[in-house]
């Protein structure tokens, strides 16, 4: 279906090189498929037509953004543009030198993810040494001014540790913590055995959240994306498909969601070939889930149709196998069983103890060579 | 309190103004956010600079005659409660 809104912001992928291999990384499983990097110009190209499309923020991610050496000049030329220009970073190269060269080229935010308030815990699921940097890097960031977002995705792994998390936010006096609960697309997908939590791990995350919020209002932001596959309705992913936000790749590939590109049978346009502004607009990757008429049942005569839009399409076809069915998270889906069943599996290693549980072993680690 | 009486309002560093010519709306930008202005709203932001409220409020008039005062203050209030202005007094 045809619109008329424009995105609001523009996740920039910079590159899928990463130092990290975190085991939940929302790049694409192939991901010595997509090498070909697009180069600065045309970069700033798409920044400019971003902008005229009415991107008002632009997030420069990856990847890590910061292999990237022409990131300051693209930092430089968002400002140019009047675009608000966010960081995302693991961190391992956030030096003093780099940073303070952002700041100065008008980089207006800064995200640092971590992985576990623990060292152990984090250079662990990082798989590699990485703990001290993101440290560094937050202090670097608060000398610098930069409002910081600290980012951790939640699972069995680091629930646990939310008290702690939440205490390291403060002593680290980042402006915002974001807790966001794994999404299982991408390499999460994968390692979905080994990183599913517990209904009461999710329980009382959520309890220490709103205890968390009541104590330390005015202080910290504290930002909690609930975990869909515990929740009776699909998240309202994306504000709708092709509505507010938009990615390119790291080749180019314009994509409604970062996830998009491992769903089968969706052909992407390139900036290479097309401007930003008819990839938008017309193309029919775009309008393919816009609006509520390629619902199927039951959310076409659902009074939640216009609220989550029928939830994730990654998650639907990961799951069914089917790009246009209900996101199987949602209850009233005819498919719920599916999310039912990993719940199950989960409490069923849950029950068999500690000492037969291997899942913190078994993560398939991000790599270029799967 | 929402009408707390702020010195010198100045927007924060991380928050800009910004005018959007496309969408015809003018905007206080800041991380992952945007808080849509009035006409109203937006003059008065443009105004936070660091002088004080009521040389503001003065020079608002200037351009809108009829403005009260305990709006502007209210208003103001509320961007300081949402953590986008701070008191150039104490920066």
């Amino acid at each position: 279906m045809p619109t008329k809104a424009r995105p609001l912001a523009l996740l920039a992928e910079l590159t899928y090189r990463c130092p990290l291999k975190c085991p939940y990384c929302s790049n694409p499983l192939q991901l010595a498929r997509y090498n070909r990097e697009l180069d600065t110009d045309t970069w700033k190209r798409v920044l400019a037509e971003a902008a005229l499309l009415g991107v008002v923020h632009v997030h420069f991610s990856g990847g890590e953004p910061l292999v990237r050496h022409d990131l300051a000049e693209l930092v430089r030329e968002a400002r140019q543009l009047d675009l608000y220009s966010n960081l995302s970073t693991g961190a391992m190269l956030a030096d003093v030198a780099t940073l303070t060269q952002l700041r100065e080229s008008g980089l207006d935010a800064l995200q640092v993810s971590l992985l576990d308030a623990r060292a152990s815990g984090n250079d662990h699921l990082a798989g590699m040494a990485s703990f001290e940097k993101k440290r560094q890097a937050v202090e670097i960031g608060r000398q610098l001014e930069f409002p910081i977002t600290l980012n951790v995705v939640l699972h069995r792994h680091n629930l646990d540790h939310l008290e702690e998390i939440i205490r390291l936010a403060c002593e680290w006096r980042v402006h915002k913590l974001e807790l966001a609960h794994t999404q299982y697309v991408g390499w999460a997908f994968r390692n979905r055995h080994s990183l599913l939590p517990s209904r009461e791990q999710v329980q009382r995350a959520a309890e220490i959240v709103t205890g968390a919020r009541r104590r330390l209002e005015g202080q910290l932001e504290i930002l909690h994306v609930m975990p869909d596959y515990f929740q009776e309705f699909p998240k309202a992913c994306l504000h709708g498909w092709g509505n507010a936000y938009l990615t390119v790749a790291p080749d180019g590939a314009v994509l409604p969601c970062q996830a998009a590109r491992e769903i089968p049978g969706l052909e992407f346009k390139n900036v290479q070939e097309d401007s930003l502004e008819s990839i938008w607009f017309d193309s029919p990757v775009f309008n393919r889930f816009r609006g509520t008429q390629w619902m199927p049942e039951p959310c076409r005569s659902c009074d939640r149709k216009e609220i989550d839009f029928g939830g994730c399409r990654c998650q639907a076809y990961l799951l069914t196998g089917d790009v246009a069915a209900t996101d199987p998270v949602c209850h009233l889906s005819p498919q719920h069983d599916l999310v039912t069943a990993a719940r199950i599996e989960e409490k069923g290693l849950e029950a068999k103890g500690p000492e037969a549980d291997r899942r913190d072993e078994q993560f398939a680690y991000r790599t270029f060579s799967s | 309190m929402s009408d707390c009486k702020i010195r010198r309002p100045q927007l924060v560093r991380h928050a800009r103004y910004r005018c959007d010519e496309m969408r015809r709306q003018h905007q206080i930008v800041f991380p992952e956010s945007l808080l849509e202005l009035n006409e109203t709203g937006a003059a008065i932001v443009q105004r936070c600079d660091g002088r004080k409220t009521e040389e503001l409020i003065a020079d608002l008039r200037r351009q809108f005659p009829d403005q009260e005062t305990d709006d502007v203050h209210e208003f103001l209030g509320r961007l300081l409660q949402r953590g986008l202005l701070c008191d150039a007094d104490e920066s």
